[in-house]
């Protein structure tokens, strides 16, 4: 079978088998190693992207359910000329990478959050990322990068 | 320090390679594809122990996609390796010795086809006794667990000593003494990355290696001596590497051996990547560990003497447990005077899964029994514990329990002040504790520690760095100190920066590379920063003098009138100079403008057969609060807010510091409470990370951290160690905010919910 989807704002048409998930449709197939792959079984959010406006683990989400949906992933979430958004840059500011395996699926959590939260609390930001585990940080600075770029987005910086 | 730092210390400096991690665009091994790439996938062992009857890989080779398949046979000397002690084989060779254990591999054109052929191998194994419980390994009838016996007694691995005076008369008159047990049950590293190698091969019968060790160096030359090649016909280069620990070295060295070898049989790149279930299963772990600690003390809390022992299990392999077992005896007493202390350690051989280094490398342990152990005493005397810790803590100048003195500044009683005002200790100390009726039981704790820097007596610790003007005036960095996330890369950017008197974005640090980054021993023991730093300060010396030749000769004036405005050279006619000038000039000249600098901590000699000498040239030290929360109908612990202090000299890339000392409670504050990856009757009780439960961002509460920058001379601007000894005081300091909170002693790790409730009951 065949899915057409949006993905990062363009539509694509690829072939999928009943046993494929999107992770390794982007990964395997379309060559984005953006997403990362930490257990293919949903249990540490490396892999997490955004459908419709809502984060999802790409390593358990059915390829052949992609049709019609509007995909974005890491490759997606940097501005046109391929400098970091604003929530990338905050990461680096607050030192909320290390090793950077967890990075990816943690910046599209804290982006699926900022789309439907614009003023989190720290604990707002806590639960948003709580199935995404970094091994590195401790989250502490991960929590504060989002909450700098919600403030800065509050007070009309650039998404 | 009176240097005016630039760069070194600067809060603002970031990560040098965190652009593209935040891109997404990092290529880590997993991400690496060729056209014409085969597949590699493990068959491990299902059984603790037993021996190999049959083993053919042939009906693997009929499977369809299959392309070539290995076992131990394909190798010199069945790829018999490892360092300190030499018992693994790259692959399962005549027998198993752990659920997990690596038997052969399969290369092919899909996932899918490697599958199916690992499930075509003809496997016969024959079950032998299993060894599960490390207290009965030395049993006259356990089954021997490696091939042969390693030190002539069974499955004694090794032993080690302190011998510090008698304690023996001074505890016989001691008014009061503690005489406890304490249990560790292995922890697994949890990288999120697991591991994997991508191997390529080249005309000519030599192979390039991607590989997400930690020490490429020596995975070279493990590599080539099971292949039968020189070290210069495998080639290992490091990509970013998802996180570590400690945790990707043995079992990344047999991958590397077992893809390489696939890619020279085939002519083919060949990836290997292990799934999260093959990652928890064949990985070595935290040992498993029991100490026993007697210490007494005068009724006025003077701590006197301690006589203590510590059993590690080692699993199947001995990977780096004959270190860590000797930095865990080091450290067994802790942080404070003795006036006479022993120590009594022996480590294992069971089938548990093998145990390795991880970050804290015995002093996990090590620190967690004493600062409960330490508790107690306070304790029994109704003294507060910091009170109690600052009264009998090291301070500079004094003799730790193995006999050496404290030479440099020592900021442990910094620290211990630093978090008792900033919890508001003394008020909580009053305010929380037990309280009987409550159906939320809260406390706070205290635990603190010291830390051998470096590798001590484990090993000569040296460095190499080089650094390189090139043409488009940009300067690399090249070691083969590697940066697995804990920052090295950063840190040594930013020295050679300050060094040099560039920006930090003029400094472009490559890859680890066996064939163009000088060898320098292993990226372990938290040493990076002092002698990789250090080595950077010394390389960068060299080269400065290089340029500033350069200038000299361009300006017509004599080495010594050159100075430095920010990148741009000054001579007597106060006119500036761009780098880019000079660096071009130098070019002009044929100037080599390159450099190499070495730097080894100054020798200490630690005798094994007495047990006396200097395990460490220098320690760094910290302390930390934990308060927490136990509900009691469930026993669950809720850690609600922690302080932190480390002394770890001066700090030279603070944001990257800070994120590892969060980092690292986080993943001590998992020891403390979720990660205990057990074993029954030698198989893995866990198997992903559903079981297997890594701390989320609702587990861990806001921090409250701070540097106590002590000055060490010989460090690099005065820098100490910082990755590993920040994990070790939270699991001791939440036990004894449980014991505030309920009144309940905690003595095994991790502290079990339902144990707990039970007690509250």
């Amino acid at each position: 079978m065949e899915v057409t989807f949006k993905l990062n704002g363009e539509t694509v048409t690829c072939p999928v088998t009943t046993k494929s998930t999107l992770l390794r449709l982007l990964r395997d197939e379309l060559k984005m190693t953006g997403t990362k792959n930490g257990c293919e079984h949903g249990d540490c959010g490396a892999c997490s992207v955004i459908v419709d406006g809502v984060l999802e683990k790409s390593c358990i989400f059915p390829a052949r359910n992609l049709d019609g949906k509007e995909v974005l992933t890491i490759e997606g979430v940097s501005n046109a000329d391929g400098t970091p958004s604003d929530l990338q840059q905050a990461f680096l500011d607050a030192g909320a990478t290390q090793c950077g395996y967890c990075t990816p699926g943690m910046i599209m959590a804290g982006e699926a959050l900022l789309l439907m939260n614009n003023n989190p609390t720290r604990q707002d930001i806590r639960e948003a990322i709580s199935e995404n585990l970094c091994r590195c940080t401790g989250y502490q600075q991960i929590v504060d990068a989002i909450q700098a770029t919600a403030k800065s987005r509050l007070n009309g910086g650039a998404k | 320090m009176s240097e005016n730092l630039k760069y070194v210390g600067n809060p603002n400096s970031k990560a040098a390679d965190g652009i593209e991690k935040i891109l997404g665009k990092a290529k880590y091994v997993g991400d690496m594809t060729l056209p014409g790439m085969l597949y590699a996938k493990l068959l491990t062992s299902p059984v603790p122990h037993a021996k190999i009857v049959e083993l053919d890989v042939k009906p693997a080779l009929a499977v369809e996609g299959v392309v070539a398949a290995i076992t131990s046979d394909d190798f010199v000397d069945h790829g018999f390796f490892g360092w300190p002690v030499k018992d693994m084989y790259v692959l399962a060779y005549q027998k198993v010795r752990y659920v997990g254990d690596p038997i052969a591999v399969v290369a092919a054109e899909s996932e899918a086809a490697a599958a199916a052929g690992v499930a075509a191998i003809k496997l016969k194994l024959e079950e032998l006794p299993v060894v599960s419980d490390m207290h009965k390994a030395l049993d006259p009838d356990a089954a021997l667990v490696p091939l042969e016996p390693q030190i002539g007694d069974g499955n004694l691995l090794v032993t080690h000593l302190v011998r510090n005076g008698d304690p023996d008369p001074i505890l016989a008159e001691c008014d009061i003494v503690v005489d406890e047990s304490y249990n560790f049950q292995p922890q697994e590293h949890g990288y999120i990355e697991t591991e994997g190698v991508f191997a390529i091969p080249e005309p000519g019968g030599t192979v390039v290696v991607f590989a997400n060790d930690q020490s490429p160096h020596i995975n070279r030359d493990n590599a080539a001596g099971m292949l039968g090649l020189t070290g210069e016909a495998v080639r290992v280069i490091q990509p970013p590497v998802g996180g570590s620990f400690g945790g990707k070295d043995d079992h990344v060295y047999q991958f590397t051996g077992q893809a390489a070898k696939l890619a020279l049989i085939t002519g083919r790149p060949v990836r290997l990547v292990l799934t999260r279930e093959e990652s928890l299963a064949t990985s070595y772990k935290r040992a498993a560990a029991y100490a026993h600690l007697k210490i007494g003390m005068s009724k006025d809390g003077v701590i006197r003497a301690a006589k203590t022992e510590y059993l590690a299990d080692s699993g199947a392999y001995a990977s780096q447990t004959p270190l860590s077992s000797w930095r865990a005896s080091m450290h067994l007493a802790g942080a404070y005077r003795y006036e006479a202390a022993t120590v009594d350690t022996k480590a294992v051989y069971t089938n548990n899964g093998y145990a390795g280094a991880f970050r804290g490398f015995g002093n996990t342990q090590a620190a967690a029994a004493s600062e409960v152990a330490v508790d107690e005493l306070a304790a029994k005397i109704g003294m507060d514990p910091i009170a109690f810790r600052l009264k009998n803590c090291l301070r500079t100048g004094d003799k730790a329990f193995t006999g050496n003195v404290i030479q440099h500044e020592a900021g442990l009683a910094q620290c211990l002040e630093w978090v008792r005002d900033q919890s508001g200790w003394a008020d909580k100390r009053k305010s929380l504790g037990f309280k009987a009726n409550d159906e939320v039981l809260k406390g706070i704790g205290v635990a603190c520690y010291f830390h051998g820097s470096g590798l001590g007596g484990e090993g000569i610790d040296y460095a190499r760095i080089t650094l390189t003007v090139e043409r488009d005036h940009s300067v690399t960095l090249q070691s083969g100190l590697t940066d697995y996330g804990q920052g090295s890369r950063t840190v040594f950017t930013l020295i050679a920066a300050e060094t040099l008197g560039v920006t930090p974005e003029r400094i472009v640090m490559l890859r680890p590379d066996t064939d163009t980054a000088p060898e320098t021993g292993p990226t372990v023991a938290s040493r990076a920063s002092i002698v990789g730093g250090n080595a950077t300060k010394v390389t960068a010396g060299k080269l400065i003098q290089k340029l500033n030749m350069a200038a000299a000769d361009l300006l017509g004036c004599p080495l010594e009138q050159i100075t430095r405005h920010g990148e741009d050279f000054i001579g007597p006619n106060e006119e500036p100079v761009a780098i880019e000038e000079v660096i071009d000039h130098a070019f002009e000249m044929g100037l080599q403008m390159s450099s190499q600098g070495y730097w080894q901590i100054p020798v200490i000699h630690w005798d094994f057969e007495k047990g006396t000498g200097t395990p460490y040239y220098t320690y760094s030290f910290g302390a930390q609060v934990a308060q927490v929360e136990v509900t009691k109908a469930t026993g669950k612990i809720q850690v609600t807010g922690v302080w932190a202090s480390h002394d770890g000299g001066k700090i030279i890339f603070p944001k990257g510091a800070r994120g590892q000392l969060m980092g690292g409670i986080t993943q001590g504050l998992g020891y403390a409470l979720t990660e205990g990856f057990t074993y029954k009757d030698g198989y893995p009780q866990k198997k992903n990370l559903k079981e297997y439960h890594l701390p989320t961002s609702l587990d861990v509460p806001e921090m409250e951290t701070h540097f106590v920058e002590t000055n060490l001379a010989e460090g690099p601007f005065g820098a100490k160690n910082l990755a590993e000894p920040v994990m070790i005081a939270i699991a001791p300091a939440i036990a004894n905010a449980v014991f505030h909170a309920t009144n309940v002693r905690c003595r095994d790790f991790p502290i079990s919910a339902d144990w707990l409730k039970g007690k509250l009951g």
